[in-house]
C-alpha cells in the first residue's frame, strides 16, 4: 500500500468543501473553478482506479485499514468489481453536474458547492466501506447535504419533500442500525472478539429465524433507498422538488446506494432469507417495474415522469439482483450504470428546457427541436439510450438483466419485458409531445439553443453511453471475477442451520483456507 | 495520602464561591466581569487540583468523601460545564439586566453540590450534595427576579425539588432500614443476598429513583422542566441541562447499575425501569413536536436524552453512560449558546420564526447551530451519533433490544423536530427584521471549542474512552 487512493478519493472532496467555507461568497467564477477542478482531480484520481484494477481478482483492491473505534469498528475500504464502477461513475458525474448548475443555481452558491462536495464524499465513502459501521456512517452522512440541496434549492414543496426524503431513509437505516447492533453482539457472543468487517459476517451462519428478522431491517432501509414499490413514494416529491443537480445525482447515484446494499450487505449477510423472500421481492419488482411504467404515461409533468421512470427501471435492476446468477448480476450492475447515465442525462435535458421555459409541464411544450436542434439531438439520445435502443448502453443492461431474470423464472422474465414496451411508450410519447409537431407556445420561439457549458455538460454522458453500448467488454470484464465469487458465496453455501437444541444461535462456516479473525 | 488531599478541590470551589459572595456584598464592582474571571479561576485550579489527584485518588472523613477516578472524571465534566455557563453569561446577564455578582458564587455552590454527589459512596452524603446544588439552583433560577416567568420557574422548581428531596429521604429511611447501612456497596450486596429482594428495600429503592427522577427529568416526573428551562436565565437553564442531570446518573448509575445486575432475577426494577425509559424517550420526543419555542423545545430534547442516557444504566454500560454525557455536554452547550447569541439588549428571539432566514443572515451562527441539532439528531460522523451508537449497541448486546427499537424510533421523531429548526434557519423566509447583536466573543468561543468537541467525540474519540475506562474501573461493583 503506497498511497491511500481510496481515503484521497474520498476525502478530498471534504476537504475542499472545508476550504470553500474560507472563500469569498460572490466571487462566482472562483468559486466554480475551484469546486470543479476539484471534482475533476477525483475523477483521474479514480481513473488510476480503473487501470489498475486487477480484472483476475475477485476480492476488494486498493484494501486500507486501521483500527478506528474499537468493537470490530475499523476504517476498512476497498473496491471489488461491485463497487469499482459506482465510484466512477459517481466521480465522473460530479464535474458535469456542477457544470449543469452554472445558471441554474444563482443564490448562496457557496453554500451549493461545499454540500454537493460532501455529497460526493457521503456517496464515495458508501461504495467503499467494507466495515458495516463505516458504512452506515456514510450512508447517514450522505443523508445531510441531500437535505439541504433539495430544501435550499429547492422548487415550491421543497421542505415537504426534503423532510419527507429524509425521514422516509432515516426510518429505514434506522432498523438497519438495530440490525447492525444485533450482528455485532452475535459476532461477539459467538467467537468472542468484535468485527463488522463484511466479509467475517458473512460467515456467520445465523438460525433462519434471526435471519429473516435481521433481512428485514437492512431490507427496508435499502428497499426504501431504491426505491421499490411500495416504499418508492418519497421519491417523485424528492426529484420534482429537488434542483436540476441534485436530482441528476439523487437519480443517477443515490438510488444505486440502495442496491448496491443489497448486493455488498443484505444478500451475502441473509442468503437464507433472501431466498425464502423471493417470491415476494419479486413481485414487488414486477409491481414496481409495470406501476413506474403505467405512472410514467400519465404524467403531467416531464421530472415526475423521468422519476416514475426510474421506480420501473431500478424495478428491473432488483429483479435482476434478485435472480442470484452470474448473469443477471452482472446485468443488474450495468443497468445500475446505465440508469445513472441515461437518468442523469434526461434530468440534465429536464434542466436545460426549465431553464428557458420555467416551467416542466409537456402540454406547455411543442416542437421545440426546431428551435434547439442540438439540444433535441442530444436528448433524443438520451431517451433512446433510457428506452433501451440496441446500439446504446440501455440495450445491454436490459437484455443481460431479462436474460439473467429468465434463467431464474420465466414467467417473471415475461412480465418483466414489460419494461421495454412501457419505456418506449412513454418516452417516446413524450419526446414527441414536447419535441416534435408545431410550436404550440410562442415563448418557444426565443429559446436558444444549448450553450458550449451545456454541450460540454451533456457530450461526455452521450460519449460513454455509446461507448457503453458498442464496448460493454471494457466495463463487464472487471466486473466478471467479483461478480463471480459474490453468485458462487451464495449459491455454494453449505445449508448449515444451528438447531434451536443448540444454545448459540450462531455457527461458523469455515472454508479450507480461510480463517476466523484471530 | 491526607484527607486534606481530597478535600482540596472542593475546598477552592467553595472558598472561591464565598469569596465572591462577599466581594460582591462589600465591594460592589460595577462590572462583574473580575468576578467572573475569578469563577474561572477557582474551576481552573480546580481542575487543576483534580489532575494531580487522577490515578492516584483520595479520601476524606472515614471514606464518606473519596475522590476516585470516576468522581474526579464526572468533576471534570462539571467543570467544564460551569466554565462554559460562565462564558456564555458574561455577556447575556448585563444584556438581559440580571447582572448580579451572586450568579458567579451561586454557580460555584452548585458546582461544590455536584462533586459532593458524585464523591461520595454513602447516600446521605449524596443528599447533602443534593440539597446545596438544589438550593443554589432555586435561586439561579430566580435571578431574573423581576421578570414573572422566571419568578415562576423559580417557585415551581423549589416546590417540585422540594417534593423530590422528600421522595427521595423517605426511601432512603426504608433503604437503611432494609440494608442496616447507606453506603453503596452495602445497599447493593444486600439486594444481592437470599433475602434479596425484601419490599422493604425495593420500596426504597423505588421512592429513591423517584426522587432522583424529579431531578434528573424523567417522565413521569418531568413535567417542571420546560417551564424552568424557559423561565430561568439561558446560561442558567444549560447548566440545568448537563450538570445535575450528569450528577443525578452518576449515582443513579452506581446505585442501579450493581442491584440491577444482581437482582435480574426478579428483574423487578429491571422492568419498572425500563418502562420509565421508554415513556421517557417517546413521551419526551412526541411532545417536543408541538413546541414552538426552542427553549422549551430543548428542555424536551433533554428529556429525552435522559431516556437514552437510562437505557445506559439499565444495560450497566457504564463507559456509554459517561461516553454519551460527554457528547452531550458539548452539542448542548453548543445549542444553548447558539440561544444565547439570537439576543441583543433587553431583548431574546427564541421563537421557532424568529429562527427563520437566521442562517443566510448570520451564516456562522447559522452553521453553528445547523452542527449542534444535527448532532442531537444523532447523524454521523458527528459525536450525537456514536454516543447513541455505543449505548444501543450495549444494550442489544444485553437483549434489551424493544427499548433499543423504541429509542431508534424516538430518535427518528428528534430527527424532524432538530431538522425543523434547521429548516426554518435555511429554508423559510424572514417573518419578521432580526437584529442580533453578536459582538459576543466570549460565546462563539464556546461555540467553537463545543464544535470541536462534538467533532472530535464523534470521529476520534479513542483517548477519551481510554480516559473513561479508567475512570470506570475505579468503581467498586
Amino acid at each position: 500500500m503506497s498511497m491511500p487512493l481510496l481515503s484521497l478519493i474520498t476525502f478530498l472532496p471534504l476537504a475542499a468543501a472545508v476550504l470553500l467555507i474560507f472563500f469569498p461568497k460572490d466571487r462566482k467564477r472562483l468559486l466554480y473553478g475551484f469546486a470543479l477542478g476539484v471534482t475533476v482531480a477525483v475523477f483521474a484520481a479514480s481513473l488510476i482506479l480503473y487501470f489498475g484494477f486487477d480484472s483476475a481478482a475477485a476480492g476488494p483492491q486498493f484494501v486500507e485499514r486501521t483500527a478506528w473505534l474499537g468493537f470490530g469498528i475499523q476504517y476498512h475500504v476497498g473496491v471489488d468489481g461491485i463497487s469499482l464502477f459506482l465510484v466512477l461513475l459517481t466521480t465522473f458525474l460530479l464535474p458535469l453536474v456542477l457544470l449543469s448548475s452554472w445558471s441554474y443555481i444563482r443564490e448562496r452558491i457557496k453554500e451549493y458547492l461545499i454540500f454537493m462536495l460532501l455529497l460526493e464524499t457521503g456517496i464515495l465513502g458508501v461504495f467503499l466501506s467494507l466495515n458495516l459501521f463505516l458504512f452506515y456512517v456514510f450512508w447517514e452522512a450522505a443523508l445531510i447535504p441531500m437535505y439541504f440541496l433539495i430544501g435550499i434549492w429547492g422548487g415550491k414543496r421543497r421542505v415537504y419533500a426534503t423532510m419527507k426524503f429524509v425521514l422516509f431513509t432515516m426510518a429505514g437505516s434506522l432498523l438497519m442500525l438495530a440490525a447492525i447492533f444485533t450482528l455485532s453482539s452475535l459476532f461477539f457472543k459467538a467467537t468472542g472478539t468484535y468485527s463488522l468487517n463484511v466479509f467475517d459476517q458473512a460467515r456467520m451462519v445465523l438460525n433462519p429465524r434471526l435471519q429473516t428478522w435481521l433481512f428485514l431491517a437492512f431490507g427496508l432501509a435499502f428497499a426504501i433507498k431504491v426505491p421499490m414499490f411500495p416504499f418508492h413514494t418519497w421519491l417523485p416529491d424528492a426529484h420534482v422538488e429537488a434542483p436540476t443537480g441534485a436530482s441528476i445525482l439523487l437519480a443517477a447515484v443515490l438510488l444505486k446506494m440502495g442496491s448496491y446494499g443489497f448486493l455488498r450487505f443484505a444478500i451475502p449477510l441473509f442468503p437464507d432469507a433472501v431466498e425464502r423472500f423471493l417470491p415476494v421481492l419479486s413481485v414487488l419488482c414486477l409491481i414496481g417495474i409495470i406501476y413506474g411504467g403505467l405512472m410514467a404515461l400519465i404524467q403531467k409533468d416531464i421530472k415526475s415522469l423521468v422519476a416514475y421512470s426510474s421506480v420501473s427501471h431500478m424495478g428491473l435492476v432488483m429483479l435482476a439482483v434478485f435472480s442470484l446468477n452470474v448473469e443477471g448480476t452482472l446485468g443488474a450492475i450495468y443497468q445500475m450504470l446505465n440508469h445513472g447515465l441515461s437518468t442523469g442525462a434526461l434530468f440534465l435535458a429536464v434542466g436545460i428546457l426549465y431553464e428557458r421555459a420555467h416551467t416542466r409541464l409537456i402540454r406547455d411544450f411543442g416542437g421545440v427541436s426546431k428551435q434547439m436542434p442540438v439540444f433535441s439531438a442530444f436528448f433524443l439520445i438520451a431517451v433512446l439510450s433510457s428506452a433501451g435502443l440496441p446500439g446504446l448502453n440501455g440495450f445491454i443492461g436490459e437484455i443481460t438483466c431479462l436474460y439473467g431474470v429468465f434463467a431464474a423464472n420465466k414467467v417473471y422474465a415475461a412480465l418483466a419485458v414489460t419494461t421495454l414496451i412501457l419505456g418506449a411508450a412513454y418516452l417516446l410519447w413524450m419526446f414527441q409531445r414536447v419535441m416534435q409537431g408545431p410550436v404550440t407556445n410562442e415563448k418557444i420561439l426565443s429559446f436558444p439553443d444549448m450553450s458550449w457549458r451545456e454541450i460540454a455538460c451533456f457530450a461526455p454522458i452521450v460519449v460513454l453511453m455509446f461507448w457503453m453500448g458498442i464496448a460493454p467488454r471494457a466495463f463487464t470484464g472487471k466486473m466478471d471475477a467479483s461478480v463471480t465469487a459474490y453468485v458462487h458465496r451464495i449459491k455454494g453455501r453449505e445449508r448449515v442451520f444451528v438447531q434451536k437444541a443448540v444454545p448459540s444461535p450462531v455457527s461458523f462456516r469455515l472454508d479450507a483456507e480461510e480463517r476466523l479473525p484471530r | 495520602m491526607s484527607a486534606y488531599a481530597a478535600l482540596v478541590p472542593l475546598l477552592i470551589i467553595v472558598g472561591g464561591a464565598i469569596f465572591i459572595l462577599l466581594l460582591e456584598a462589600f465591594w460592589k464592582p460595577a462590572s462583574k466581569t473580575p468576578l467572573a474571571a475569578l469563577a474561572l479561576l477557582a474551576a481552573a485550579g480546580c481542575g487543576a487540583a483534580c489532575a494531580r489527584l487522577w490515578s492516584r485518588g483520595a479520601s476524606a472523613f472515614g471514606g464518606m468523601l473519596r475522590l476516585d477516578d470516576l468522581a474526579l472524571a464526572f468533576t471534570v465534566i462539571f467543570l467544564v460545564a460551569v466554565a462554559f455557563t460562565i462564558l456564555i453569561a458574561l455577556k447575556y446577564l448585563p444584556r438581559q439586566n440580571a447582572d448580579f455578582g451572586e450568579f458567579y458564587g451561586l454557580l460555584l455552590l452548585a458546582l461544590s453540590g455536584l462533586m459532593v454527589m458524585v464523591s461520595s459512596p454513602n447516600l446521605i452524603v449524596v443528599l447533602l450534595g443534593l440539597e446545596i446544588l438544589s438550593v443554589s439552583s432555586y435561586a439561579l433560577a430566580g435571578l431574573k427576579r423581576d421578570d414573572d416567568r422566571a419568578t415562576e420557574a423559580a417557585i415551581k422548581y423549589f416546590l417540585m425539588g422540594s417534593f423530590a428531596s422528600a421522595f427521595l429521604i423517605f426511601g432512603l429511611a426504608l433503604l437503611y432500614g432494609a440494608a442496616r447501612s447507606l453506603e453503596m456497596p452495602a445497599v447493593a450486596a444486600s439486594f444481592a443476598g437470599p433475602s434479596g429482594d425484601s419490599l422493604l428495600g425495593l420500596a426504597g429503592l423505588v421512592l429513591v429513583i423517584i426522587g432522583f427522577g424529579f431531578k434528573i427529568a424523567l417522565v413521569p416526573f418531568h413535567m417542571w422542566t420546560p417551564d424552568v428551562y424557559q423561565g430561568a436565565p439561558t446560561p442558567v437553564t444549560a447548566f440545568f441541562a448537563v450538570g445535575p442531570k450528569a450528577a443525578g446518573f452518576a449515582v443513579l448509575f452506581k446505585l442501579v447499575a450493581p442491584v440491577g445486575d444482581q437482582a435480574f432475577r426478579s428483574a423487578k426494577i429491571q422492568v419498572v425501569l425500563g418502562i420509565v425509559a421508554g415513556l421517557t424517550m417517546l413521551v419526551a420526543s412526541l411532545t417536543a413536536l408541538r413546541q414552538k419555542n426552542i427553549k422549551r423545545l430543548l428542555a424536551y430534547s433533554g428529556i429525552a436524552n435522559a431516556g437514552y442516557l437510562l437505557v445506559a444504566v439499565l444495560s450497566g454500560d457504564g463507559v456509554g453512560l459517561m461516553f454519551f454525557l460527554a457528547v452531550y455536554l458539548f452539542m448542548s452547550f453548543g445549542a444553548f449558546g447558539a440561544l444565547i447569541a439570537m439576543s441583543r439588549a433587553g431583548e431574546e428571539f427564541h421563537d421557532l420564526d424568529d429562527f427563520a432566514g437566521i442562517g443566510a443572515k448570520y451564516p456562522w451562527l447559522g452553521a453553528l447551530f445547523a452542527v449542534f441539532l444535527i448532532s442531537l439528531a444523532g447523524f454521523p460522523p458527528l459525536g450525537g451519533f456514536l454516543a447513541k451508537y455505543y449505548i444501543f449497541a450495549a444494550a442489544v448486546h444485553k437483549g434489551l433490544t424493544p427499548l433499543v427499537l423504541i429509542g431508534l424510533l424516538a430518535s427518528l421523531i428528534s430527527a424532524y423536530y432538530y431538522l425543523r429548526i434547521v429548516v426554518f434557519m435555511y429554508m423559510r423566509e424572514p417573518v419578521r427584521n432580526i437584529e442580533l447583536d453578536l459582538d459576543v466573543p466570549a460565546v462563539y468561543l464556546v461555540l467553537f471549542l463545543c464544535l470541536y468537541g462534538v467533532l472530535q467525540l464523534g470521529l476520534f474519540p479513542g483517548r477519551i474512552l481510554v480516559f473513561l475506562k479508567q475512570a470506570l474501573a475505579s468503581l467498586v461493583l
